[in-house]
């Protein structure tokens, strides 16, 4: 995408303090305009606090936030889509009602809206529950009407705070799908999680934190060439009595059929390979594999 | 401003097709008309049988003066606006009989066996009760009331004030003092109460003092029954977390104004199709009392007299409920809030007593800060303008404050709002509340 460079967001060494606990700390990143951001971190690292901020909510107090270039104002926010970690909805009034609400607040009305509107719950699926009430929807299904009113004025942002919390797998995956739709559509989409593998299948690019610091960013590549740990998934036949005395290893994962296992440091993996083999193991399978992005999660936050 | 419609326009459906709203809306005129029209219908049903009297009068020279007492005691001389037709019909229902009274002879018979022969009429439901009036019932004599029916108060004490009024004509007749010397004699003072004011000398009809308390009344009430609403209002999106996602979209001062905008919508509707129902009422009301031969006059008041009523009631209105929402900005639950708003209670309660030292003193200075003080203002401005008119810079001082505070309220709510939001459970200290307010 040619407008690859262009940033969305820029957030500029911002600190956030209530009281005496500070949720966010001297935090810089950038957003690029068209690609999926992570927002990451463990719970309490200041993900929420720095959503918050960015989509005007709350005020840093000291640094700077710039959204498309300026300084965030009402007539930006209609630029912005928001899902916040907290769900809320008007428990008593009807869905569609509901979305006209959202929607007119963000300056979409009338029969554009309608058709919106239509579109988007045929999309989630939950066309059905058009004229029902939210107090009846399962909290599944308000997430998905929640989700569409963030997304019915067809922002160049969305945010989306733990967007995938309380969702069975079919409708992770529905999800999955149009947050990558939206990407597609050239939008700049920010979310956080703690779901370290959704992250891994849908973000371009992450930002680590915390305890309210950036402990980790760059593009998903970048991370985990940066991070390039020697990791080989193994499966062997037969003999593997010496692999957990083996001074070659520094760690074994068993999995059901296969194991993982993370070399120590300077080992060529030829010469793990050679050895194995000496060693008479029959080895059916023998895979260099890069670190996940759980693996690095929890190798950073333990780490700090 | 089409976001803040679009607040609005949802705070005013979603209230007005709530079940409740619509109980109460048409459930109170319903229960007033009940309330009015049962006992007239009550009153029909019992003037439609009079009550069947027996008297035996032992003095034998009340009976006459007794039964007069009680065909006329009732009527009123018919005002003369009245057309003659009416009048006369007036006097004729008047005139209709709650009571057939009617004379025992004693006949020889001792009084024993005339009351064993009463006793054995009124058992047989011949007649509904009779009265025995002793010989020396005009000395010291009591006179004895016998019913099937005693709980019925209202005819006993009718045919008590008859026969009081029989026995004390009898007495003056006795000292030689005919009815029109006595009436001449009992003749009340002529008293008129005049109202002086710039636009010269009016009759004071003392409507100007009814108006003005009930106006006072109608605010107290509504603020109490729709403060409470906006607080609910302005908690609803907090306990629910949906302000987060409008705060993306639009700003915490149009959030909390359409939400008091759209509130005040509805009470307003509530309160025309209440304040249509009691004219309604009042006027079918006045006409039924005329066509009973009490007429009613309804004083002329100054149409301005409403235009500031009105105003003073919005401005009003709007300055306590702007105290609900910044209460509602606060706290985080509504329990929380409604113990919270006994204050704004306290004051509403001051400000309605204040009429009584404003009103005789409505030229004072502390009348003056009064009518000026936003929160007492409405009450104590509509007194003044109603006793003694003040200037007229005095009176659009006091809404441009009124409708100012209402409006400054708003905005400190709207910031305390904002941050308060996102607190949980701990309520803010007042320093704290002073930092949120003053933070960018």
């Amino acid at each position: 995408m040619s407008r690859n460079n262009e940033i969305t967001v820029r957030v500029d060494h911002v600190t956030k303090s209530f009281g005496d606990f500070t949720a966010v700390r001297d935090l810089s990143l950038d957003v690029r305009a068209g690609r999926v951001f992570g927002l990451l971190g463990p719970n309490g690292a200041g993900k929420s606090t720095t959503i918050r901020m960015i989509v005007n909510i709350t005020v840093p107090d000291t640094g700077s936030i710039k959204l498309f270039g300026t300084k965030i104002d009402s007539q930006l926010q209609d630029r912005i889509g928001y899902l916040p970690e907290e769900r809320g909805l008007y428990k008593s009034m009807k869905v569609v009602d509901q979305l006209r609400f959202f929607a007119q607040l963000k300056n979409v009305k009338g029969k554009e809206a309608d058709r919106r509107i239509d579109s988007w719950l045929e999309r989630l699926r939950v066309s059905d529950w058009k004229q029902r009430k939210t107090r009846e929807l399962s909290k599944g299904m308000q997430q998905k009407i929640q989700f569409i009113s963030a997304v019915l004025h067809e922002p160049d942002l969305v945010i989306l705070d733990e967007p995938f919390s309380g969702l069975d797998p079919v409708n992770v995956e529905l999800l999955k799908d149009v947050v990558l739709e939206l990407k597609r559509g050239g939008r700049t989409i920010i979310f956080s999680t703690h779901l370290m593998d959704i992250a891994e299948k849908i973000c371009d690019d992450i930002c680590l934190l915390n305890r309210a610091q950036k402990v980790l960013e760059g593009s998903i590549r970048e991370v985990k060439s940066s991070f390039g740990r020697n990791a080989i998934a193994l499966r062997l036949e037969g003999a593997n009595g010496n692999l957990e005395t083996s001074p070659l290893i520094s760690k074994i994962e068993h999995h059901s059929d296969e194991m993982e296992v993370l070399l120590a440091p300077e080992v060529d993996p030829q010469v793990f390979l050679k050895e194995l083999i000496s060693s008479g193991a029959a080895v059916t399978k023998f895979e260099m594999i890069e670190p996940s992005l759980n693996d690095i999660f929890i190798a950073k936050v333990s780490e700090t | 401003m089409t976001k803040l419609l679009a607040i609005i326009k949802r705070e005013y459906l979603q209230r007005v097709r709530a079940r409740m709203f619509i109980v109460t809306t048409i459930g109170l005129p319903i229960a007033m008309a009940l309330f009015g029209l049962a006992p007239a219908l009550v009153m029909s049903i019992e003037a439609g049988t009079p009550l069947r009297i027996l008297v035996l009068d032992e003095t034998g020279k009340l009976f006459g003066r007794l039964q007069g007492a009680v065909r006329v005691e009732e009527v009123e001389e018919p005002k003369d606006e009245f057309g003659a037709q009416q009048r006369k019909d007036a006097l004729e229902k008047a005139r209709q009989q709650n009571f057939i009274l009617e004379e025992v002879p004693l006949a020889g018979r001792s009084e024993a066996e005339i009351n064993t022969e009463l006793d054995r009429r009124l058992k047989a439901k011949e007649i509904d009760a009779y009265l025995i009036l002793p010989a020396d019932l005009m000395q010291n004599g009591k006179a004895l009331f016998y019913r099937r029916n005693t709980s019925d108060l209202f005819s006993t004490r009718k045919i008590q004030g008859a026969l009081d009024g029989a026995i004390r004509e009898q007495r003056l007749s006795d000292a030689h003092v005919d009815a029109a010397t006595l009436k001449e004699l009992a003749r009340p003072s002529q008293f008129e109460t005049m109202r002086i004011s710039s636009a010269g000398n009016e009759r004071d009809s003392g409507w100007g003092f009814v108006l003005m308390f009930f106006g006072g009344f109608v605010m107290y009430i509504s603020v109490l029954l729709y403060g409470q609403v906006v607080l609910g209002a302005v908690i609803e999106e907090k306990e629910t977390r949906i302000a987060e996602v409008l705060f993306s979209s639009v700003k915490p001062f149009t959030l909390l104004m359409g939400k008091l905008l759209g509130v005040s919508l509805v009470a307003l509707t509530q309160l025309t199709i209440w304040g249509l129902a009691v004219a309604g009422f009042g006027v079918y009301g006045i006409n039924l009392l005329a066509s009973r031969g009490i007429p009613l006059v309804v004083p002329k008041v100054p149409l301005l007299f409403y235009v500031y009523f009105v105003l003073f009631f919005l401005v009003g209105y709007f300055v306590y409920a702007t105290l609900y929402a910044l209460i509602g900005s606060i706290v985080t639950t509504s329990q929380e809030g409604g113990q919270l708003a006994m204050p704004i209670i306290v004051l509403l309660v001051i400000s309605f007593y204040l009429f009584l030292p404003v009103s005789k003193n409505p030229d004072s200075t502390l009348a003056f800060w009064l009518s000026i003080i936003p929160f007492f203002a409405p009450i104590s401005m509509l007194v003044r303008i109603i006793t003694q008119t003040p200037p007229l810079w005095q009176i659009v001082l006091s809404l441009v404050i009124g409708v100012s505070t209402a409006t400054l309220l708003t905005w400190v709510s709207a910031r305390i709002y904002r941050i308060g939001m996102l607190m949980h459970g701990k309520r803010p200290t007042i320093p704290e509340l002073i930092r949120w307010v003053r933070q960018n």
